[in-house]
């Protein structure tokens, strides 16, 4: 059966029509709407599966792909014409991103049901989960920039929704606000890069900017900005990966992340860790052919996603807020995905960005399960501090272990995804080194990294379940972990996809045949990076299902189709490959051991670094004054002012004085007319200017007699004088 | 042109025949019923407006790009100087007839409360609502000008009287400010009907159109000038002020917070557009060359009005003059699109008048369902404490309507404000990149005032004087609710406003295309 934009729709459709349901029933039937929901994505889940298992498990080539357009709508005139069509796109990375968001969703849906019960907006926050879950599908199948910034917008909307679900509080108020503007800094350059892009390649999609690539249209383009002409190339990329650095929260705009925390943790794990962050890198990566035509461009990538994840590792170093360890670590896993879009690690960047989905949900997931359980009986607050926490292993084993595994996943402990995905990534880094010295800056950056990452994860589980419960009378109020399905289920399922064996191995037989190589893995067959010259002689009006099997060939290695690498040289690469893989072994391992001697055996004091390090220490606690400088500095000492100021020009100098102050020089121009009234009146012309300049003075004379009856005479009068002076 | 057709005479005419009603009707009811019976009365009459308005809707042929021949009236009214009673309908005035019929009838349900001399109040409404049709129908020069200036009537007595403590100023103001542009208008139009032989066709506006007085001049403070340039100029001030284009500006704030709900609806959803109504149909297709050539200017005073006036609405910290400025920025925005003079830009701009237009609309009824609640529309009150908190909690229906109202406004991308948005953006990027640059900042402080607006208004804790407040009755919500509609629907699925108008503007396009 073909894929039609009617088959595919329903995916995204399925959640839509549940959030439109909702909205209107979630009052009086809450569990029903929950229900709805539920079903809703677990319907858009096995429809997803079905593509999923079409395009992995061989039943179309590797570069297969499916694109089907409708006319949105269209404009003509002036010899100009405009058709607005959206449509669908589905490709290798389509199929995988739809299976993991929605089996991402519906498992973390599942979850809502147990963490959620008790809230007294139980049904409403399901309505938002179904919007952003349809928003995020939607975005993931759109084959224009334009479709893909309207759903991108819309997950702004719902993530907005969502940080501020609790909204008695003042905090979630400030929190959804930064969220949302910080995020709109990069989508107002996002949407300035699809303005650039379609006028040079008159389309939005993305098979047609791929055909404009190859065809060099972009290579000497120039834009004219503030009389500078700029390489349109450059501009357009930029502008477009600023889009990522606001919704991946990379290293300027990274403050909105954290405070995200403030809403419901089952959306912080959709929202904020699994999905809605990791569209940014999905947007770098379907736009990656454009990044690599500026020699700028990829370092610069790599350089962000190296600050952005050594940077805020450091931060989640010293925090003690359950959630916010889990932000950083998010914002800096982001940072390594970043970071592989920078070294033309293509499919390193993907794979890190679907391991980290699953991951990060689970960790999210976990923690709101430590968190639910932790009600503290005088103030009615659920507890996140780790202060407080501490051997909480005893009470719940199957948090704990799933718990576990991520940590492992994401320190990159090996045999689990987490290694198999960033070490990649931190191997193409040094491979881009040897090559061009400059990346041994970003690829430092991303080893310490990694370092820390496995330091600070640890310390957090050493801190919340070993070692003695802190806070005895909240650890004995904790009820015993029971298994429940929709508690513990969504846990140990995501737990069981972070091995590594998933990723790594050669699970897909039949692609492994077609490969007919043993050293290929199966995402490297799958995720290739777009090759533009395919879409070279793609005919725009023949749209439809195009199956270009002739094209096909398949990487000998996974670097060659980024660096273009001879066999010597990729042999050569293996081998750095090889340090890179034991480097961050030992790596993780020392992460380990650290927090090891420092949380369990307690060799090593923490308070030690503190005291030394006290300036960097505040720093940190401070996340390196980045939200002072934003909030205080510009938004308080300048945007502000600058607001209060004009507002007051407007209104109490401009108005006051160059609009009222004419009824002053009109008094006294009046006065003068009058006197001069008999002698001038013969000499003006009786033609409309005159006429109407005399008006002017009749009308700003009834001004100061104030008496609303003169300005209906007087306009009849004026009109009846036209009337007459006409005749 | 020969019309037969009664309809555009039915639709012009219903209002005045509903103010002759609310004038008459209530003698014969006993005196305690007549309020509502003028209630009543102006409600059915808008009724049978916006009927009337979807019957013209239905018989619309959008395919056709100019004036509808079917609706067509034409009838000598003074001879003597060939002015004519004459009106049309083409794709770009039936999305603002639509408009105004809606909004019209919403307002009637709003001011359902309004107890200060009731019949004069739905008198002078009604009679607005027969002005701003006028102005959108009428053919003939001397007609247009005739309903643009009665339109300053009914304005200047329900902001004067039904407004605010500052009312009078306001009407004034508004009054003298519009007024000074309308003679400048009117200075054109006379030199437009000597310029064009004082013949049959000389207030003729369709007969006018297509550029034909390029060689023309005039002679004024003893030099030579080009005609269209000057009178383009004229034509420019006169709709600048009621778009308000900076700066041109300050009436808008003062008439906005004087005036009652209601009247800010009509003001800022249907009186702004009849500004921008008059570049599509009276300065561009009269001046085209002179357009053209000014293109610049209007796309720098868009750019300014759409910066200027979203960091003026930053400042404010009454409500509804920050509602007001949005305005202001918002307004800019479809000037850019008519500087582009491209098919995105044109339509964009058309879309946006008609899409600011709800939500807009949307903006000022509810903070009319607040006042009615709080009377205070601070949100932060001078002496520096807040003047709302909480109302998320207190109010929730009022909240969600309030979120679609104001994300509308903002153009988030699923509602209507985006798609006007994003074409006006592709209309202008090719000629004007730097502006488009800067333009694309004032979504976001769009974004930002609207939003901080509602965090301080609707997060936190409840105060202590919101405690009283109820939701939105169920009037409110009937009236609130078409509009709710109308942005999420047209957000989505905008085909049905962009096919009325896209062949009437496509042909605007062409004929400025020749000039470029």
């Amino acid at each position: 059966m073909d894929y039609t934009i009617t088959t595919v729709a329903w995916i995204v459709l399925l959640p839509f029509f549940a959030f439109v349901i909702n909205a209107f029933i979630v009052k009086k039937v809450p569990n029903v709407a929950v229900g709805i929901s539920c079903a809703a994505i677990f319907g858009s889940f096995l429809l997803s599966g079905r593509i999923f298992f079409d395009f992995v498990f061989g039943k179309y080539s590797a570069d297969y792909h499916v694109h089907k357009v409708f006319n949105w709508f269209d404009l003509n005139g002036g010899g100009q014409e405009f058709v607005m069509k959206m449509g669908i796109y589905i490709d290798n990375m389509t199929a995988m991103m739809l299976f993991m968001v929605t089996g991402v969703a519906f498992l973390i849906h599942i979850f809502s049901t147990y963490y959620m019960k008790e809230d007294t907006r139980y049904g409403r926050f399901f309505v938002y989960m179904s919007l952003f879950t349809s928003a995020m599908l939607g975005l993931v199948l759109s084959d224009n920039l334009i479709s893909f910034f309207i759903f991108w917008e819309l997950m702004g909307f719902c993530s907005y929704s969502l940080i501020g679900f609790y909204y008695e509080k003042e905090d979630a108020g400030n929190a959804n606000i930064k969220a949302f503007m910080t995020t709109r800094i990069g989508d107002v350059f996002f949407l300035l890069g699809i303005l650039a892009i379609y006028f040079q390649v008159g389309s939005f999609t993305f098979v047609d900017i791929y055909a404009a690539i190859s065809s060099g249209m972009f290579t000497d383009a120039t834009v004219t900005i503030f009389g500078f002409g700029l390489p349109l190339a450059l501009i357009a990329s930029l502008a477009i990966f600023m889009g990522t650095i606001g919704k991946s929260a990379q290293f300027p705009l990274q403050v909105w992340l954290p405070d995200a925390m403030m809403g419901p943790t089952p959306c912080s794990a959709l929202i904020h860790a699994a999905t809605m962050v990791a569209a940014g890198v999905y947007l770098s990566l379907r736009m990656f052919p454009l990044y690599e035509i500026h020699p700028f461009m990829l370092p610069f990538i790599a350089t962000i996603g190296g600050i952005t994840a050594l940077g805020a590792a450091t931060i989640a170093l010293v925090q003690t807020d359950f959630k916010a360890v889990l932000a950083y670590s998010t914002i800096s896993q982001l940072g390594y995905m970043v970071l592989g879009v920078g070294v033309g690690a293509y499919n390193a960047a993907f794979m890190h960005l679907i391991t980290h989905a699953i991951f990060k949900a689970c960790l999210f997931l976990a923690a709101g399960s430590v968190i639910h359980s932790l009600h503290d009986h005088h103030t009615h607050q659920h507890v996140q501090e780790m202060p407080r926490m501490g051997g909480l292993k005893n009470k719940m084993k199957f948090t704990w272990f799933a718990m576990w595994c991520c940590t492992f996943a994401i320190a990159g402990v090996p045999f689990f995804s987490g290694f198999v995905s960033k070490d990649r990534i931190l191997g193409d880094a040094l491979v881009m080194a040897m090559h061009n010295p400059y990346y041994w800056f970003p690829a430092t950056l991303g080893f310490i990294g990694a370092l820390l990452t496995a330091f600070y994860m640890c310390r957090m589980m050493f801190l919340a379940f070993h070692g003695e419960p802190r806070d005895k009378d909240l650890y004995d109020h904790i009820h015993e972990e029971k298994f429940s399905w929709n508690r513990n289920l969504p846990l140990l399922i995501l737990a069981l996809f972070t091995l590594g064996v998933w990723f790594s191995g050669s699970l897909t037989g039949q692609k492994l045949v077609k490969v007919a190589s043993d050293k290929v893995e199966w995402f490297d067959t799958l995720i290739v990076k777009p090759k533009t010259e395919n879409f070279k002689n793609y005919q725009k009006q023949n749209w439809g299902p195009v199956d270009i099997k002739s094209t096909i060939s398949f990487p000998v290695s996974k670097y060659d189709s980024n660096h273009g690498l001879s066999e010597e040289e990729a042999h050569h690469v293996h081998s750095v490959h090889s340090i890179g893989a034991i480097a961050s072994i030992i790596i993780a391992f020392s992460g380990i051991f650290i927090a090891f001697m420092m949380y369990i055996r307690k060799s090593w004091n923490p308070g030690w670094w503190v005291n030394t390090f006290s300036t960097w220490y505040r720093a940190l606690q401070n996340k390196y004054y980045f939200d002072d400088m934003y909030i205080k500095g510009i938004i308080q000492k300048g945007l502000i002012p600058v607001n209060n100021f004009l507002a007051w020009v407007d209104m109490g100098i401009y108005d006051k004085y160059a609009i009222d102050g004419w009824e002053k020089v009109n008094r006294c121009a009046f006065t003068v007319s009058k006197w001069f009234d008999n002698i001038f009146v013969d000499t003006i012309a009786v033609d409309g200017t005159g006429a109407s300049v005399r008006a002017f003075n009749v009308i700003l004379r009834t001004f100061q007699s104030g008496k609303i009856q003169f300005y209906i005479i007087m306009i009849i009068l004026v009109l009846s004088s036209y009337i007459w002076s006409l005749a | 042109m020969h019309g037969t057709s009664t309809l555009l005479n039915w639709i012009l005419w219903t209002p005045f025949i509903g103010v002759v009603g609310v004038i008459l009707l209530p003698y014969l009811f006993s005196k305690d019923k007549q309020d509502n019976v003028v209630r009543w009365w102006s409600l059915l009459n808008t009724i049978g407006s916006m009927i009337l308005a979807v019957v013209l809707y239905m018989k619309f042929d959008t395919s056709v790009p100019g004036m509808q021949e079917q609706f067509a009236v034409n009838i000598a009214w003074i001879k003597q100087f060939n002015i004519f009673y004459s009106l049309g309908v083409d794709g770009i005035s039936l999305p603002m007839i639509m408009l105004a019929a809606l909004l019209f009838f919403l307002c009637i349900l709003s001011s359902w409360t309004i107890t200060k001399s009731v019949k004069g109040y739905f008198a002078l409404f009604l009679m607005l609502q027969g002005t701003v049709y006028g102005v959108f129908l009428a053919l003939d020069f001397f007609l247009f000008y005739v309903y643009w200036e009665v339109m300053l009537l009914p304005m200047f007595f329900l902001i004067g009287i039904w407004g605010g403590e500052n009312r009078e100023y306001a009407a004034v103001k508004f009054f003298l400010y519009t007024f000074f542009g309308s003679i400048l208008m009117l200075v054109g139009i006379i030199a437009l009907y000597y310029a064009s032989g004082k013949g049959v066709d000389s207030f003729n506006i369709l007969a006018l159109s297509g550029g034909k007085f390029i060689d023309n001049q005039v002679h004024m403070f003893g030099t030579v000038w080009s005609f269209s340039k000057v009178f383009f100029w004229a034509m420019f001030i006169g709709f600048a002020i009621k778009v308000p284009v900076f700066p041109f500006h300050t009436w808008l704030p003062h008439a906005h917070v004087q005036a009652p709900t209601a009247v800010s609806v009509i003001l800022a959803g249907v009186l702004l557009k009849m500004g921008t109504y008059g570049f599509l149909r009276i300065a561009y297709p009269i001046f085209p060359q002179a357009s053209v050539q000014f293109a610049d200017w209007i796309a720098v005073l868009g750019l300014i009005n759409v910066i200027y006036g979203a960091l003026c609405a930053m400042a404010q910290t009454d409500v509804k003059k920050l509602v007001a400025y949005s305005s202001v920025s918002h307004m800019g925005f479809v000037m850019l699109g008519l500087a582009a003079m491209t098919v995105h830009g044109m339509n964009g701009a058309v879309l946006q008048m008609f899409n600011h237009g709800t939500s807009t609309a949307m903006m000022f009824l509810l903070i009319g369902i607040l006042y009615e609640r709080s009377h205070h529309r601070w949100i932060v009150r001078p002496d520096g404490t807040k003047g709302f908190g909480g109302l998320y909690t207190q109010l929730p229906k009022y909240s969600i309507v309030f979120i679609i109202a104001m994300f509308a406004s903002m153009g988030l991308p699923g509602l209507s404000g985006f798609i006007s948005e994003a074409l006006i953006f592709l209309g202008i990027y090719q000629k004007y990149t730097t502006i488009t640059v800067l333009a694309l900042f004032g979504l976001l402080i769009g974004a930002a005032y609207l939003l901080w607006m509602f965090k301080r208004m609707f997060f936190g804790e409840v105060i202590e004087e919101c405690k009283s407040y109820t939701d939105m009755n169920a009037r409110e919500i009937f009236y609130m609710a078409p509009l709710c509609v109308a942005v999420i629907v047209f957000g989505i699925y905008p085909t049905p406003v962009l096919d009325i108008m896209k062949s009437s503007v496509g042909q605007l396009v062409s004929l400025l295309a020749q000039f470029q």
